[in-house]
């Protein structure tokens, strides 16, 4: 599996890289090829896979029912940890998010073409992520029936909620999130949608995928205010996704607990989010394309920049973790000192490692450009990355709470199997949403990817032009 | 009455010429159709510019003001919270709050405003959607659509096919454009 099947032959010109798009297919059989996983009967594979992950769902539904009836007290949760997995699940899975955002909102103002055949799938995975994330703060309150105290309304008790804390933040924050991204995703839905209604063949698809398109005509005037809105949501989106994992990252930085206590927090969090939502767009992306037959849309160059924004962000991220060293010993704060003396080498330790050696040391092989075009390699990295993150969240939260200011508060924590059922059922519940926004929804930007290939069509010609008159020169 | 003339063309060129004869000629309702956005459509039908960024900011500001003046009100008059004895009005707290709701107000408008006030969403019928060939618009065809009164039909058909279109057909009367 060194070289993916689809993979062009190498470009005369080794200053040009892989395309972004194979070929130069016309209108119809890119919307043939593009509709297939939709369209097609169902493959037994998906199916099992889907029942597979349905189990996950199942026993991540009883965890969820164990705490919600016996209480939170069957999760692993003490004083001084009460924050542990609930909360390192929830940032964990909002930084995922968060690349979603990136690759459709801000690569696209900086007209990246190489976003477009992907932008569909990551903020497909945002959504979902961001379902995922919402669940945890809400089952931590305790009584998560009663979450709805958290929205300012006129109360008969009188009292508002306190706008000075971040946690209110974080409810603003998260659930704007979560709007903005389903609004930005149903936008570039729409005529994708439509074209679905005019592919299908029954009359089931057709109803459904007529009233979900609302009567899109492809019309001039509907083009023109389209665009102008897909632009402005992605406007709106930029500015949004730095500010939600910020907020996120003020749940700690604000407090004064060792180790919490930091103004590095809302960069190197936001950093922390793009690198890991940028591998668990690696870790879909790659099976999915090769089981759906999309490697003339998802090809090569697409996964190379991403592993190369990876690596980046890696970059940033190890900063980070250099950067904290520096000010616990530069602040000349004992209690900060032993806090971070306390995760190389106390009990978490190998947490710690687990961290250090995810996020830093493995993501340094994407500086090999055989690394990075070898699809085996990277999809091995971006499961790593994704550990490591979420190590990086258990030792920054938990790991902070076991050892506070005072030593006779301190003890450790360790999780029961629901704190892991919820886990690892979280994902299991992500799987299936992914898998049935794959089989039900178009996954590649039909209209955009047509509209792409115009654009390289053009370049194409203009090259060619340029190269004829460089011949007649010579 | 109205009675909507629709018409297939092979290439774009030929289809934005035909929209500027057309509306050369005083043919009212035109409107292309194509499976992606057309660079030029906008020129050729004469359309101006969209008014959905000035909704996005009117949208932005209320969601804003708004904002910031419900945890203005809430916290620092109606029921002034003392905590680490920070000043019942702190604008530095406040402005997550007032970014959030800026955002969620824009982003609101600019989809219920996209859909319903610009599309005139949903619309699930439509009379163009009579036409079977005319499925192929979100496909690969470009079609130019004419909503013009019955007894301009046959001669708008005409000239759509001396232009150079194929398909061309006629749904009769219905509704408004």
């Amino acid at each position: 599996m060194s070289t993916p099947a689809h993979a062009p032959a190498p470009a005369a010109d080794p200053l040009e890289s892989a395309p972004v798009l194979v070929g130069r297919p016309d209108d119809r059989a890119l919307t043939e090829s593009l509709l297939r996983p939709v369209l097609e009967p169902m493959r037994k594979g998906w199916a099992a896979l889907l029942l597979l992950l349905l189990g996950g769902m199942g026993f991540w539904m009883l965890c969820l029912y164990r705490t919600l009836f016996v209480g939170i007290g069957v999760w692993g949760n003490n004083i001084p940890v009460a924050w542990a997995y609930d909360i390192t699940n929830f940032v964990w899975w909002i930084g995922i998010g968060h690349a979603g955002t990136l690759i459709s909102a801000i690569l696209l103002l900086f007209q990246q073409k190489w976003r477009t055949s992907i932008n569909r799938f990551a903020e497909a995975m945002t959504l979902f992520a961001v379902a995922m994330a919402g669940m945890y703060p809400i089952i931590h309150l305790g009584r998560p029936w009663l979450f709805w105290w958290l929205i300012p309304y006129p109360a008969t008790t009188l009292v508002w909620p306190n706008f000075k804390s971040a946690l209110p933040w974080d409810v603003f924050a998260i659930s704007t999130y979560a709007t903005v991204s389903f609004l930005f995703w149903y936008t570039g839905l729409i005529p994708d949608l439509a074209t679905l209604r005019d592919a299908a063949k029954d009359r089931t698809r057709k109803v459904v995928y007529g009233i979900l398109s609302f009567g899109w005509r492809g019309s001039a005037r509907h083009w023109q205010h389209w665009r102008i809105g897909y632009l402005l949501l992605a406007g709106l989106s930029t500015p949004l996704v730095v500010s939600v994992h910020t907020i996120v990252s003020f749940d700690f930085a604000i407090s004064q607990l060792p180790g919490w206590h930091t103004t590095i927090f809302p960069p190197y969090f936001v950093a922390g989010a793009i690198f890991s939502g940028f591998a668990m767009v690696l870790t879909l992306l790659i099976p999915a394309r090769k089981a759906f037959g999309l490697e003339h849309v998802v090809t090569a160059r697409h996964l190379e920049n991403m592993a190369k924004v990876t690596l980046a962000t890696g970059l940033m991220v190890a900063y980070g973790y250099a950067m904290e060293w520096f000010i616990a010993w530069y602040s000349g704060n004992p209690t900060e000192w032993f806090a971070f003396w306390n995760r190389a080498v106390g009990h978490y330790q190998l947490v710690y490692a687990a961290q250090i050696f995810c996020n830093v040391v493995v993501p340094q092989v994407l500086w090999l450009k055989r690394a990075r075009t070898n699809v085996a390699v990277l999809f091995l990295v971006s499961i790593l990355v994704n550990v490591g993150m979420w190590a990086e969240r258990f030792v920054i939260i938990a790991v902070s709470l076991t050892r506070d200011f005072i030593p006779s508060s301190w003890a450790n924590y360790s999780p029961t199997w629901v704190d892991w059922g919820l886990l690892f059922g979280s994902m299991s519940t992500f799987g299936v949403l992914f898998m049935l926004f794959l089989r039900f929804m178009p996954a590649i930007p039909i209209s955009e990817v047509k509209e792409l290939r115009k654009e390289l069509e053009h370049d194409d010609h203009h090259r060619a032009a340029a190269r004829a008159a460089g011949a007649e020169g010579a | 009455m109205t009675s909507w003339v629709l018409g297939e063309f092979g290439e774009e060129k030929a289809l934005l010429e035909a929209a500027r004869t057309l509306r050369a000629k005083g043919v009212a309702g035109l409107d292309l159709h194509s499976p992606y956005p057309l660079h030029g459509a906008e020129e050729a039908l004469g359309l101006r510019r969209s008014t959905v960024p000035l909704v996005a900011l009117v949208a932005g500001v209320i969601g804003a003001a708004s904002g910031y003046l419900l945890q203005w009100w809430t916290v620092g008059v109606d029921w002034p919270l003392n905590v680490g004895n920070r000043p019942p009005h702190s604008p530095p707290a406040f402005i997550p709050v007032t970014f959030e709701l800026g955002v969620l107000f824009a982003s609101l408008a600019i989809f219920v405003g996209l859909l319903f006030a610009y599309f005139a969403f949903p619309r699930v019928h439509h009379p163009v959607f009579e036409v079977d060939a005319f499925r192929s618009a979100s496909i690969d065809g470009l079609w130019l659509s004419a909503a013009v009164g019955p007894d301009e039909a046959d001669g708008v058909a005409a000239e759509l096919r001396r232009l150079g279109a194929g398909k061309v057909s006629i749904v009769p009367g219905e509704g408004t454009p």
